[in-house]
Formats: structure tokens, C-alpha cells, sequence
């Protein structure tokens, strides 16, 4: 090796295989499929009971029971109460606990293989025999109810439910959240109706993975679950979600937001779609990750944001296709320019040899992470079964990234993205956002934030009146932990355009991007402090020679309230 | 029943560069991925007065780049290669660690050692750090509510400046901080000498030491560092304080007694008697208090294991309108109770179990392999007290955990913390 060695990253070592066994698979007689995994490793156990059951299970008339079932399962059986089973479980120093997705249900348990055999009989008395009883019924109803308030103050809570509905319409992915009414008409005999139609074994998967035998965890399993009774559900089949035929705007109003949530969405594809590789290699390129297009050229070029991505989920039925980020309100308009350019480009354009063998050299390389604990590799193998993928896919996965082309990214992505049709969500303040997202699409909605649909005609006013006169020096004061810090803003104005400085404690900075509409005033202020360009964005809006409003800063995790008034 | 139980040992293989630098090599092929672990033997238990906040700084300067890699270069190599990365500040060291997959074994080595070879401590990059850990103070400290407290209680629990004093630090003394204070700091504390370096997962390790010996070997040792008193008296410097914290929702206490050094017999014990009183949803605080009483909506505790005298804390937030002082009665009758009868058979089964389970768990991922392993090396003086941690616990007895709960957790050793929201006029 000579002394410059150092100047450039080493080569890796010969690569290394990554084998991993296929699984036993049996089926009871009663119908429920067996996959067993032997993991020597170390002494430990993972069970995974799976129901083709998730929340499209739901009644068209009873949002959230799925996901109460399984809430409440754990939550008592015939011989046990809540405390009791909870005391049981952790006395073995072992775990058990059950949630419901789209299109799954799932009941997971770990221990120590030592305790194989009691965690199993713990599990199944949770599945086989939960009572639902009416005290923990009723706390869960409280906690549910509370908590559906609470999320309607998540902006992206607010988008992510609006993209839902514009994406799938009427099929039922389109519902991300139960109603409240549906939650607080639960009753016992409602969740023991639907246990008892869709948690029987001809619905269900076992998986285990651990330090057991095959055989012997066979004949348990036979023993406790052999005489349970097969009845599967008549699945209910749903109109497939229709394509987007045109780009639409979605705004979500939250007056006085700092930032506006962005969601760009289309249908994309279902989990066994062919085009899935092309796809993932495709997402991992555009904006996976912290070293992807949209991130570098959102963030780390522009700095709207503290994180630019795109994302894509492939459910059972179909899927779809998300970029996201939040952005300063200002550069909302700027934002979508952006998205829109990298969603064109990648659609137009194919991915050079580099960036794409960056992209799938991070796919082969942290898939055999996500294998290294037994949870990690139980999870890989849960979906590979519940998704009915492939028998060598977990063997194949990597052949699979290294075999897409750029020739297939380009494909895929003109395929599936189609930035012309995509659904616009923006969670923020409407009339901020209005006039700079307008020209991007078709089509204008706005909704407030408990899901009800407004005129329209009500957020355009402000652009139509004639702007304040806002020249002049304003003293303000901005409202930190609790104190007041006095701060300056010298402004002068022609037609909308607002030019000046900002003066604080830290530095001046010289205002840009100003902007009068009616009353309100939208700038950002370039300020350096110790050498580093710190950005404010201030949002105000004038009553005579009277100013308030927000003060956003990437070093501040909220905005900052001011008031203040126009000095003579 | 966990008697029968044996941790299967970790294969080790320790040795030392000529330049000092401590080696340890835990082969597992088990699965292609290696974990690469770097520690620093420099916390915030070794700044000097005035100058608090250096060893947290340098862990930001330690991504700012070195000869042969640039500013950010370190994560996007490490991205590219598939892997995963960070690196964490404590009172007893600065550690730093990726994940990668097998084969990508040298580019860790490469990094790790250009930055400890040729760390860029310029004053561009000082200056930027300094803001940098400014955003971070504000953001994790300052702007969150009870984000203070833990700093709080620890300034009221220990007398010894080295223990005393935050690991996030004064801004002040980092302003004050010259270029050269930096680079200073930076050659006695970063020598390979001051150090230790576990590789975990999947490697040959002939392979793994010519690595190495390649990109660490030929890093200048340095004089140690100064001679680090921590010892303390057994009193608490402080028994009771009020904090007005402006961002609180509701008010909060947080108790903390000054407990022996980790790997004492008392520290132990004293571990165990904080998982009888706070460990689930079946321990005795929850079933009290969040069950029972239904008086608090948060319930915690946990030990802060030190080389030299450490701590036991436990907090709550109560409900609105609950009496904190009764919530404490309840705690301290609680702990009068495990002094007076000890656990019951049935807490030390859970106990038994649980400490199985968590240490089987540990060993999964060659990352927390290899910071386990990191921790016996540079404080324990000797990798191999990995294998015997588990045995060290179970050998633990009720009469122990019995004696340690009336010893030191009681009314004198104890620092009091009461957090008040500030009503907004």
C-alpha cells in the first residue's frame, strides 16, 4: 500500500453471502397455516398469530372495531383479568400484545424459549378467550374518544386523511381513523361478534421463530389451537380505487400556521405488484433517504425544510405513492416548484449509473440488518407470509434490488408517478397558502380542520384588496419563555413588494421575499449569527400603525408570537 | 428456574496497538453485519471549571470532517455503504458506532481513523459547532418542558464538581473557548491511547487486525490525561429545591439519592430494588399509583451507573389536582416497606426472569454487543466482565436488596426536586 492510501475510501471486502434458511410450513387440520422458523441463535421465542383481518374488516357502520378488538383483547379472558394476565406475562419476563393494520391483525408474544410453552398457553388464552369486560370497555372508550380529539391538532394526521380519501375514494383504505360516534357505540356484544366471525384459524397464520422444535412446538400448537373451530369469513370484495384523471389542490385551513404540511400523492401499486423492486430502487433515488434527490435539493439546497421525502405504500389491495415535507409557509409555492421539478425529472429523465447503484448498494445493505435480531427477522418473515410473497423472497431480495436497471427506474417511474394527476394536500393557513399553490393545479378544495368542506370564495378576498401602507419603523415584541425581546423592523414599500431590515439582539438581517397582501405582510429575514445564515420568517398582519403576528426560525422549534406598533 | 439457565460467553480477543489503543475483537458470523465501536475515555466528569461543555462539543466536531474526508462526508459514506451511524456524549466517555454490512468493515476503519488521526479543529468549524450546540441546548433543554430537571437534580445530589456540572454545559464557556483550547483538548482526550476500539459480527479476525494495525497503527500516543478525583462525601449537597419551569404543563417531582459506584455489590442491589418499585406495569409504584390511586400520569425511574458515586432516580407527574406530597408518601412508604420485608419470592422470580430476557435480548445485535463490551473495557479495565455480568445479578439476594433500600434510599440522602409550572397572569 502506498502513503496515499488514505486519500480515498478503501474498497469493500469480498461480499459476503447472506443465506437465510426457508421455514417449515404446515397447516392444521382445522385450517390454520404453520410456519415455523428454527433460530438457534440464542434461547429465545417469537410468536406471531396473524389474521387476513385489518381494518377493512370494519362494518361500513362501525368505523375502529378491528382496532378495538384488538385493543381490548389483552385486556381480560375467562380465567384472567387485565392485572392478572399482565402479572403473568412479566413474571415470565415476557411480552404479548395485539394491533390491527389496513389489512391485518396481528397478536405478537416474545420470551425466553425456556417459557416457550407457558407464553404459548398465555397467548392462546388471549386469543381464544378474551371477555372484553365492561370496566376496561369503558376506560377504553374514554382514552379512544380523547385521543381522535386530539390528533384533529396534528397537521399531519390532517393531510394524511385527506390524501386517503383523494386517493382511494370509496374503497376503504381511504378511512385512516374511526369515528369518534363509532367508538362510543362499541358494546361487548359488538367486539365478541367480530372476534368470533374473523379470529378463527382458517383466517390465520402461525408463525414462530426462536430456539424451539419444530415438532414438539407442533404438538403444543395442536393441543391449544387443534380444537378450534374453522369458519372463514366471507371476504367482502371492494371496487378497485380509480386512477386520478387530473392534478387537485386540497387545502386543509389551520389559521396562523408557521409551516404548511405538504402531501403529493398518487395510487400506486399493491405489495405483489411486479413493479415493486423498480419501484423501491426507484423511491430510494427520488427520496427515501437523507441522500436522495428531493432531500438534497428541498433541504440541504433551498433549506425550506427541516426534511424532504417521498414514500411508498404497498398495501395488500393496492397502494400508493406520497412526496412530503413540511415547509415554511413563504416558500410553499417555491416548495411545490421543487417537488414538481424532481417529480418531472425523474419521470422524464433517467437515474445516472451512480446516484442508482448508491441506491441499491443502501437496499442490499441494510437488509440483513433488519435481520440481525430475532424481532427484526420474525417481521421480515411475518410479512413475506401475510403478503403471500414469494417462497425465495427473503433468500432473492438482494438479486432483486441488483437487477433493476436505469432503464427500468425510468419506466416505473413514468408509470406510476404521474406528477399530472397528483393529488395537492396542504395542511396550513388557506389564505397564505391559496394564491402561491393555486397555479399548480385544476382544481381548488378547502376544508377546515374537522373535515368540513368551505367556500372557496372566502380565501380569495384578501388578494383583491388594495395593500396597507406599511413604511415606517416598528418597534415589536417578541414573546420568548415568558419574556419579552424587544426587536425592530425598518420597512419600505412599493405596490406589494416590501423591502427593509430586521434588527435584533443577535445582528440585522436584510429582508427578502417581502410581500403585502391586504393586511398581512409575509418576509423573510437573512440574519447570520457567528458566521452561520440564520432565515425568520415573519407572518403579520397590520390594524393601523398596530402589527402582530409569528416569527419562525429553524433554531426555535415553534413559532414565536409578536406584537408591536409603528413608531411615529 | 433461571438457575439452570448459562449465558453461552462471548468469544473475545483483546489486545493492544503499540500506540496504546485498545483493541477488542468479538467474532460472530452469524449474520453478514459488523458493528464498530469507538470510545473515548473523556466525559463531561473530565472538564475543569470554566470550561464545561467540551466533550459534547467535540462529539459535533467529530463530523465535521478530517483530512480525507469532508464536512458531512462521514455519513454519506456510511449511507452509500448501507449502514447506520451515531455517536453519544455521557459523564464517563464519548462514544461513537456504525453498523455496516460486512464487507464494508474497512470504510468504518478508514473513518474512524482519519477523524482520529486528523480531526479538522478549525475555527470555522468551532464557531459553527458552537451555534450548532447552542440549537441543540435550546431545543433539548431550554424549550422543553422538564427538560432541566435531570441537570437540576444532579447539581443538588453531588458535591464534586466533576460529577456535578451538565454534560450539555455553559454556552458561556463555549464562547469562551479558543481554537487552540480545542485542539488541546482534542490531543489529550482523542489519543489512541485514551481509547478503545470493539469490533462485533461478522469478520475474520486476522483480517480485522491487519485492518487496523493499516489505518490505527502509526496514530501518535500521547501523555494521559491528568489524574481524575470523583469522589464524594455521602451527603447530598442539597436536599430540597423549587423550579419554576415556564413550559410545564403540570407539576412534576423528581427524587434522586446518591448511591454507590456501578459494579458494587450496593449498586446492584440497589438496580433490582428500583425494578421491584418501577419496572412495568406489575411493579409496585405503578399498581400504587397509576392503577390504584390513579393519581399520576407518568411514572419513572431508572440508575445512572457511574465509575465513581452514582445515582437513583424516581419521578412522577401527577394528575391534575393530585397532592404531590401524599404521591410521595406513598413512594417513600413503598421503599419503607422493601426495607422492612425485602421482595417477595414472586418479585424475585420476575426480577430473575427479567434480567434473562433483557441480557439474552442484548446480545442479539452486534451494536449493543459491542458497547457492552466498550463499557468493561475502558471501565472495568477488562472486556470479559461482559460474560459475568448476568451471574453478578442473579447472585443478588433479597437480604441485599432489603439492606440497600433502608441504607440509602431514605429521607437524609435524599435530593428533592419540586417542578412548578409558572401560572400565566
Amino acid at each position: 500500500m502506498n502513503k496515499d492510501f488514505r486519500k480515498f475510501p478503501p474498497e469493500p471486502l469480498a461480499p459476503v453471502g447472506f443465506d437465510i434458511p426457508r421455514p417449515i410450513q404446515a397447516r392444521l387440520d382445522n385450517g390454520l397455516r404453520v410456519v415455523i422458523f428454527e433460530d438457534r441463535r440464542l434461547p429465545l421465542v417469537s410468536y406471531r398469530l396473524a389474521f387476513e383481518s385489518g381494518d377493512i374488516a370494519d362494518p361500513p357502520d362501525w368505523s375502529g372495531l378491528a382496532s378495538s378488538v384488538s385493543s381490548l383483547l389483552t385486556q381480560g379472558t375467562e380465567n384472567y383479568t387485565s392485572l392478572q394476565l399482565a402479572e403473568k406475562i412479566e413474571r415470565l419476563g415476557s411480552s404479548i400484545s395485539a394491533s390491527s393494520s389496513d389489512d391485518f391483525t396481528i397478536v405478537a408474544a416474545s420470551a425466553l424459549s425456556l417459557y416457550s410453552t407457558e407464553v404459548l398457553q398465555l397467548l392462546a388464552e388471549v386469543v381464544l378467550q378474551p371477555t372484553f369486560p365492561e370496566n376496561e370497555l369503558d376506560l377504553y372508550r374514554r382514552n379512544t374518544v380523547e385521543h381522535l380529539k386530539f390528533q384533529r391538532s396534528q397537521p399531519g394526521f390532517l393531510a394524511g386523511e385527506q390524501a386517503a380519501r383523494l386517493i382511494y375514494g370509496e374503497h376503504p383504505y381511504s378511512r385512516v381513523s374511526p369515528k369518534a360516534s363509532d367508538i362510543e357505540k362499541l358494546d361487548r356484544n359488538v367486539l365478541s361478534k367480530f372476534h368470533a366471525a374473523h379470529f378463527v384459524p382458517d383466517n390465520a397464520i402461525f408463525i414462530v421463530v426462536g430456539d424451539i422444535a419444530a415438532d414438539e412446538f407442533l404438538t403444543e400448537l395442536t393441543a391449544l389451537f387443534g380444537e378450534w373451530q374453522p369458519q372463514r369469513p366471507e371476504s367482502v370484495p371492494f371496487d378497485p380505487p380509480q386512477l386520478r384523471k387530473a392534478r387537485s389542490l386540497t387545502i386543509v385551513d389551520r389559521p396562523g400556521s408557521a409551516q404548511s404540511n405538504i402531501v403529493l400523492a398518487n395510487l400506486a401499486v399493491k405489495r405483489t405488484d411486479p413493479d415493486y423492486f423498480p419501484l423501491i430502487v426507484m423511491n430510494q433515488v427520488l427520496g427515501a433517504g437523507a441522500s436522495s434527490r428531493v432531500f438534497m435539493n428541498l433541504r440541504e439546497d433551498k433549506g425550506y425544510t427541516y426534511g424532504a421525502y417521498t414514500r411508498l405504500d404497498t398495501k395488500r389491495l393496492t397502494g400508493d405513492f406520497e412526496a412530503t415535507a413540511e415547509v415554511r409557509t413563504a416558500v410553499t409555492g417555491e416548495s411545490l416548484k421543487e417537488f414538481f421539478y424532481e417529480l418531472d425529472r425523474i419521470s422524464e429523465e433517467k437515474a445516472g449509473e451512480e446516484e442508482l447503484q448508491d441506491a441499491k448498494n443502501f437496499l442490499t445493505g441494510v437488509f440483513p440488518l433488519r435481520a440481525e435480531t430475532q424481532e427484526g427477522l420474525t417481521n421480515l418473515i411475518v410479512n413475506q407470509h401475510l403478503y403471500g410473497l414469494a417462497d425465495d423472497y427473503l433468500q432473492t431480495y438482494r438479486e432483486h434490488v441488483e437487477a433493476v436497471s436505469a432503464d427500468d427506474v425510468h419506466r416505473i417511474a413514468n408509470k406510476h408517478i404521474r406528477p399530472g394527476e397528483m393529488a395537492i394536500v396542504i395542511v396550513g393557513d388557506a389564505e397564505e397558502v391559496l394564491p402561491q399553490a393555486a397555479s399548480y393545479a385544476n382544481t381548488v378544495e378547502i376544508y377546515d380542520t374537522e373535515g368540513n368542506i368551505q367556500d372557496t370564495a372566502k380565501y380569495m378576498g384578501s388578494d383583491n384588496e388594495a395593500p396597507v401602507d406599511v413604511t415606517g419603523k416598528w418597534a415589536l415584541n417578541i414573546e420568548f419563555q415568558g419574556q419579552k425581546l424587544p426587536v425592530s423592523l425598518t420597512l419600505a414599500q412599493v405596490d406589494e413588494t416590501v423591502t427593509g431590515t430586521l434588527d435584533t439582539m443577535l445582528g440585522n438581517g436584510k429582508i427578502s421575499e417581502g410581500r403585502i397582501s391586504g393586511n398581512k405582510l409575509s418576509a423573510i429575514a437573512k440574519s447570520e449569527v457567528q458566521g452561520n445564515p440564520v432565515e425568520f420568517t415573519i407572518a403579520g398582519k397590520i390594524d393601523g400603525d398596530g402589527m402582530s403576528g409569528t416569527i419562525t426560525a429553524p433554531i426555535v422549534p415553534d413559532p414565536l408570537t409578536f406584537e408591536g406598533s409603528r413608531q411615529a | 428456574m433461571p438457575e439452570t439457565f448459562k449465558m453461552p460467553p462471548l468469544d473475545l480477543e483483546e489486545y493492544t496497538l503499540g500506540n496504546g489503543l485498545r483493541v477488542v475483537l468479538n467474532s460472530d458470523n452469524a449474520i453478514p453485519v459488523v458493528s464498530v465501536a469507538v470510545y473515548y475515555d473523556v466525559g463531561s466528569r473530565n472538564e475543569r471549571e470554566g470550561r464545561t461543555g467540551f466533550a459534547h462539543l467535540f462529539e459535533h466536531m467529530m463530523f465535521q470532517g478530517s483530512e480525507n474526508v469532508p464536512k458531512a462526508g462521514h455519513f454519506q459514506h456510511i449511507m452509500k455503504a448501507g449502514g447506520t451511524m451515531n455517536g453519544t456524549t455521557s459523564s464517563e466517555r464519548t462514544n461513537y458506532y456504525e453498523t455496516m454490512p460486512a464487507n464494508q468493515l474497512p470504510l468504518a476503519l478508514w473513518l474512524e481513523s482519519d477523524r482520529m488521526r486528523s480531526l479538522a479543529v478549525t475555527q470555522e468549524n468551532l464557531d459553527n459547532q458552537r451555534e450548532a450546540v447552542k440549537e441543540e441546548k435550546r431545543l433539548r433543554y431550554d424549550n422543553q418542558p422538564y427538560g432541566q430537571i435531570f441537570d437540576l437534580i444532579n447539581e443538588m445530589i453531588y458535591q464534586n464538581f466533576a460529577n456535578s456540572h451538565s454534560t450539555i454545559g455553559s454556552m458561556d464557556h463555549l464562547d469562551d473557548a479558543t481554537v487552540e483550547d480545542v485542539q488541546e483538548f482534542f490531543r489529550i482526550f482523542y489519543a489512541p491511547n485514551n481509547a478503545v476500539i470493539v469490533l462485533s459480527g461478522a469478520f475474520d479476525n486476522e483480517t480485522a487486525k491487519d485492518l487496523i494495525e493499516t489505518y490505527f497503527g502509526d496514530i501518535p500516543s500521547q501523555p494521559l490525561p491528568p489524574e481524575l478525583d470523583v469522589t464524594e462525601p455521602e451527603e447530598v449537597a442539597q436536599n430540597y429545591r423549587e423550579w419554576e419551569d415556564k413550559l410545564a404543563p403540570f407539576p412534576a417531582f423528581l427524587i434522586g439519592w446518591k448511591i454507590p459506584p456501578r459494579r458494587t455489590p450496593e449498586f446492584n442491589a440497589l438496580y433490582l430494588a428500583g425494578k421491584v418499585l418501577y419496572d412495568g406495569e406489575s411493579s409496585r409504584l405503578y399498581q400504587k399509583l397509576v392503577k390504584g390511586e390513579e393519581s399520576v400520569i407518568q411514572l419513572f425511574g431508572f440508575t445512572d451507573e457511574r465509575r465513581g458515586p452514582s445515582s437513583i432516580f424516581i419521578g412522577a407527574i401527577p394528575k391534575p389536582q393530585k397532592d404531590l406530597s401524599k404521591i410521595r408518601e406513598t413512594i417513600m412508604h413503598e421503599i419503607h416497606d422493601l426495607s422492612a420485608h425485602g421482595p417477595t419470592a414472586e418479585e424475585m422470580e420476575k426480577i430473575e426472569n427479567q434480567l434473562v430476557n433483557d441480557a439474552v435480548r442484548m446480545r442479539q445485535s452486534s451494536m449493543s454487543r459491542a458497547q457492552q463490551i466498550a463499557e468493561c473495557a475502558l471501565y472495568d479495565g477488562d472486556p470479559t466482565v461482559v460474560n459475568r455480568e448476568l451471574d453478578d445479578l442473579l447472585a443478588v439476594s433479597r437480604e441485599q436488596i432489603r439492606n440497600v433500600a433502608g441504607t440509602y434510599l431514605n429521607t437524609e440522602n435524599r435530593a428533592l426536586l419540586d417542578v412548578m409550572p409558572v401560572v400565566k397572569a
